[in-house]
């Protein structure tokens, strides 16, 4: 059972797709392709409905930048429910093919509800993480999805999911998980393919036939990387710029031969630490931003805050002035409003 | 939010005895403070013949276990090192000792003040004044984890960070007859999720309950919970079961004691040869024993959601 993971933007349609021409059975019906994918997802539309609807509960978005947001999408994952739907859905799928792979940019956030599934079904989860430069990611996902968040934002939660996607992964480090360069699949992509293969023990990559491996080639565009920024482009905040391009180097060294050793994980643990903090006093910082904001959606006609239910329509009160229109009533002056409530006994 | 009590302030506690070099030094006001990741504390007393079950997966799914040691004569530190350095984890195993004898559940606990080394409420508290970081499990020496469980409890061990929540495991007794290895009851007639994570901080101290220690809290807290059916409660049959309580009168009555009293019964009914409602008499293939066949084979294969029975409250806190 084969997991591609990682951010967004990063490749992970590329090598999904590659897996499902080379034999690997990508569970029906799929996400159709569109303008920012051409090519297809090959995502499974069950799965990213049911990603979408876990992530809701949980409060988390797909690029959520909070460290705390892996305990809120884990607290889900507990459910027994949830992990009998997954494992269910899994079951049936294997029922009609021997490898499967699974791919969405959600993910991530619940990679530990894929293993529960896994387990429940005797399979093995493998996992392969793509990598690829954060300003790209960046610039790509500003460019496809129609940039609504700042580069800051997108790059903090570029961080956040590579470097707990790491963690959520290590126990399989040495031969169940792999990190793959976007930029190598691209340049030779029957190489990285067939490292990810062996490295996993992917039958159908192995055994892979002449015509798949023809389909292979019409299938991966090396002219797909249309993205050349580099980070000093993002003008991120320094230490933000900083951590960035250290856990960018760190993770290259996993996508080397012999590079997931625990030197590397050592040293993501402490990024993952940093970015922890910076995250935590960029909070603190920027309480204030918070609180306007609830206050603003409080007071915003007819909507309570996030989430709140809304309020129960009052009561009729049986009084005349109740039935007026308020556009009507704010049209009295405040004085005679005081006076004709006191003359009812109504005062405020 | 409610503060817990002040049972976690200043920088610790002096214990009442003078044993000042057991006195209890609260690990967040220590230079450096707390390390983000998880350990599970262990409080063992003659465990050696669980350990081998016990500790394999919990180190694969901890960054640390401390083992903390108090008074066996089955030689339970040395069987610890050993299964940790076999399962390749010996650099996550701690292990040190506790050497006051601490008062058994009911009335001898209810006797011992709070702050004497004899007291539960200050053995725990010393014990997880051990802990480095910033979450920790309290675990008991003969819990034993299924695979499902080791992940499920791996996941939230990082996932957790500095969220302040509490963690359920539920866990089912597994009766084991000392004669054939091949053979055992697993109780699902009881529902029993204990509070066993913790945030590592002055707000989740022990203090003193009516039979037992009891973990502070906030007010309100989270709590989440984990599935039933992902760990085991090995219980000997030719072992002395409750040697930790005062005596059975300790928990005849109270509603807080029904899981005690459960087992108790089921127990007593296996050793006079009743299979109690509930309970699954359990035999494994020839040459399993039934520990690994249950806990990787039979209870990862039974039907979800797990069918358990009657409903006991969290308040059921009790140490075994």
């Amino acid at each position: 059972m084969l997991f591609v993971a990682g951010a967004g933007r990063s490749g992970t349609s590329t090598m999904a797709g590659l897996m499902q021409i080379l034999g690997l059975h990508v569970p029906r019906p799929e996400v159709p392709a569109d303008a920012s994918n051409p090519k297809g997802f090959s995502e499974p539309q069950w799965v990213v409905d049911h990603h979408d609807r876990l992530l809701a509960e949980a409060n988390v978005q797909v690029s959520d930048a909070r460290p705390e947001a892996w305990f809120e999408t884990g607290r889900i994952s507990t459910r027994e429910p949830e992990r009998i739907a997954t494992s269910q859905w899994l079951e049936g799928h294997f029922a009609v093919n021997s490898e499967l792979v699974v791919k969405d940019p959600r993910l991530s956030w619940f990679l530990g509800l894929w293993r529960v599934a896994a387990i429940r079904t005797g399979v093995r989860p493998v996992f392969a993480t793509m990598l690829r430069p954060p300003a790209e990611v960046v610039g790509s996902k500003q460019l496809y999805y129609a940039n609504k968040l700042g580069s800051a934002h997108l790059t903090a939660s570029w961080l956040n999911m590579l470097l707990h996607t790491e963690r959520a992964t290590r126990a399989e480090a040495g031969a169940g998980r792999v990190f793959v360069r976007y930029g190598d699949l691209l340049e030779d992509w029957t190489r990285t393919t067939m490292r990810v293969g062996e490295t996993l023990d992917l039958q159908h990559v192995l055994h892979a036939d002449s015509e798949r491996i023809r389909d292979g080639h019409r299938f991966v565009d090396p002219s797909l990387r249309r993205m050349g920024q580099s980070l000093d482009d993002l003008a991120l905040p320094t230490r933000l710029h900083e951590l960035t391009g250290e856990t960018w180097a760190e993770l290259n060294k996993l996508a080397e031969p012999e590079g997931d050793i625990p030197a590397v994980h050592d040293t993501l643990d402490q990024l993952r630490e940093a970015y922890v903090d910076l995250y935590a006093e960029s909070e603190a910082i920027s309480r204030s931003s918070v609180v306007a904001t609830e206050h603003r959606l409080r007071r915003r006609p007819g909507q309570g805050a996030a989430g709140a239910p809304k309020p129960a329509p009052a009561p009729d009160s049986g009084f005349a002035a109740d039935k007026v229109p308020h556009g009507l009533r704010a049209a009295v002056p405040p004085s005679v409003r005081r006076g004709l409530r006191k003359l009812v006994g109504r005062e405020r | 939010m409610a503060p817990a009590s002040g049972a976690g302030a200043g920088t610790g506690i002096a214990n009442r005895e003078g044993h000042t070099d057991y006195d209890i030094v609260w690990p967040w006001t220590r230079p450096g403070g707390l390390r983000p990741g998880s350990t599970a504390v262990l409080r063992v007393k003659d465990e050696a013949l669980s350990l081998p079950w016990v500790l394999p997966p919990l180190l694969r799914a901890m960054d640390h276990v401390l083992l903390v040691d108090n008074g066996s004569t089955d030689a339970s530190a040395d069987v610890a090192r050993a299964v940790a350095e076999q399962a390749g984890h010996a650099s996550t195993l701690r292990v040190t000792t506790y050497p006051f004898a601490v008062a058994r559940a009911g009335a001898e606990h209810l006797a011992v003040h709070e702050q004497s080394v004899h007291s539960l409420a200050y053995f725990y508290n010393w014990c997880f004044a051990q802990v480095q970081t910033r979450y920790s499990f309290k675990w008991d020496g003969d819990m034993v984890l299924t695979p499902e469980g080791e992940w499920s409890l791996a996941d939230l061990a990082w996932q957790v960070g500095d969220v302040q929540s509490i963690i359920r495991v539920p866990r089912h007794g597994l009766y084991l007859d000392s004669s054939r290895p091949d053979h055992g009851w697993l109780d699902l007639g009881l529902r029993n999720a204990e509070e066993w994570g913790f945030p590592t901080g002055p707000d989740f101290v022990f203090t003193k309950a009516f039979e037992w220690e009891v973990r502070t809290t906030p007010k309100p807290v989270r709590t989440i919970g984990l599935p039933f059916g992902l760990c085991v409660e090995l219980k000997y049959l030719d072992g002395d079961e409750f040697a930790h309580w005062t005596d059975p009168s300790s928990f005849a009555t109270s509603f807080r004691n029904k899981r005690k009293r459960r087992e108790w019964e089921v127990f007593h009914a296996l050793q006079d040869g009743t299979v109690p409602v509930g309970v699954h008499e359990i035999s494994s293939p020839a040459g399993v024993h039934v520990v690994d066949h249950v806990t990787r084979t039979w209870l990862p294969q039974a039907p979800r959601p797990l069918e358990v029975g009657t409903v006991v409250t969290s308040d059921d806190r009790a140490s075994s």
